[in-house]
């Protein structure tokens, strides 16, 4: 049996991913949505301000401080996939199948990962010095990957 | 007009000035709180007016998508959480005058980096972030009692 069919058979029977598709209750899955909503939105908001930032906007502000940021970034970034996983849970077979699914999951892994790599090399950044090329190139792809992830997950509805 | 792709392509604008608006107004909320001491106040708040374009993006598309499927937030009957939804809107707009109406706008310019931000400052913050949180709330629970979770 193929991986997906056991774990869509295990959903299909969890007491508590029943609770949570059959549930009319406000505080079942639009709870659930609502968490992850507004760990993306926080978390992309903050990586795109980053961004910018990195990619020569705001110039008035220092590099080096956001490092600090990050901290909430990642806490924003484990709300947004908890929720996510919970909610892949729910309907797995449906969600796996849709098409924009797997580019969307890929944006989501390559914006974590630029996370990740752009915290250190910020962190290190001296005051008055410019922004590397790698850096902005970084920045530049975690910009398109998390905008890229947003409009891949609106689109996926309709598709 | 209605082609499949119009109401993802104003939830994606939607969601993109969204995300502007939470990246500016997120860090300007939680480094008045404390987070990131280091980044300067007064040139954060020099971000406000791209704070603004973005709400405009955002409020521009939510209006489009307001209008090509009225009946799910207005009704009738009125949706609940719209509503609320709106209610939270114009209250975070007073909150924003009361910061710039009593001075606290400036106060916050004042204060250098590694410092900390008066109480005050931090209560104006602090509802801000709240009434944010609610918006995105309602903005779920007016998906859920439209039927379109």
């Amino acid at each position: 049996m193929h991986i997906v069919d056991i774990l869509q058979q295990w959903s299909e029977n969890n007491a508590f991913f029943i609770w949570l598709r059959e549930s009319s209750s406000v505080f079942a899955y639009p709870m659930v949505f609502f968490i992850h909503t507004l760990g993306l939105i926080f978390t992309a908001g903050a990586s795109v301000l980053v961004d910018a930032r990195l990619l020569g906007a705001a110039r008035q502000l220092p590099v080096a401080p956001f490092a600090r940021y990050f901290a909430a970034i990642w806490i924003g970034i484990a709300f947004t996939v908890m929720s996510g996983v919970v909610m892949l849970g729910a309907d797995i077979q449906t969600k796996l199948q849709n098409r924009l699914f797997p580019p969307k999951m890929l944006c989501v892994v390559a914006a974590i990962a630029l996370t990740a790599a752009l915290r250190t090399r910020i962190a290190s950044t001296r005051p008055e010095a410019d922004v590397s090329p790698l850096v902005r190139a970084l920045a530049a792809a975690s910009l398109i990957c998390w905008l890229g992830a947003i409009a891949l997950g609106k689109f996926a509805v309709y598709f | 007009m209605n082609s499949w792709w119009v109401v993802p392509l104003c939830k994606t604008i939607h969601y993109f000035g969204i995300a502007g608006l939470a990246g500016i107004v997120g860090l300007l909320d939680l480094r008045i709180f404390g987070v990131a001491k280091g980044l300067p106040l007064r040139p954060l708040q020099r971000l406000m007016p791209w704070a603004v374009v973005s709400f405009l993006i955002a409020a521009a598309s939510g209006y489009v998508l307001l209008r090509i499927a009225p009946a799910s937030a207005l009704g009738p009957p009125l949706n609940i959480a719209f509503a609320a939804k709106i209610l939270f809107l114009v209250l975070i707009g007073l909150n924003d005058i009361l910061y710039f109406a009593t001075g606290l706008k400036r106060q916050v310019d004042a204060v250098g980096v590694g410092e900390s931000t008066s109480a005050s400052a931090k209560i104006v913050a602090g509802v801000s972030i709240a009434l944010w949180i609610g918006v995105v709330y309602w903005s779920r629970v007016l998906t859920f009692l439209a039927g379109a979770i």
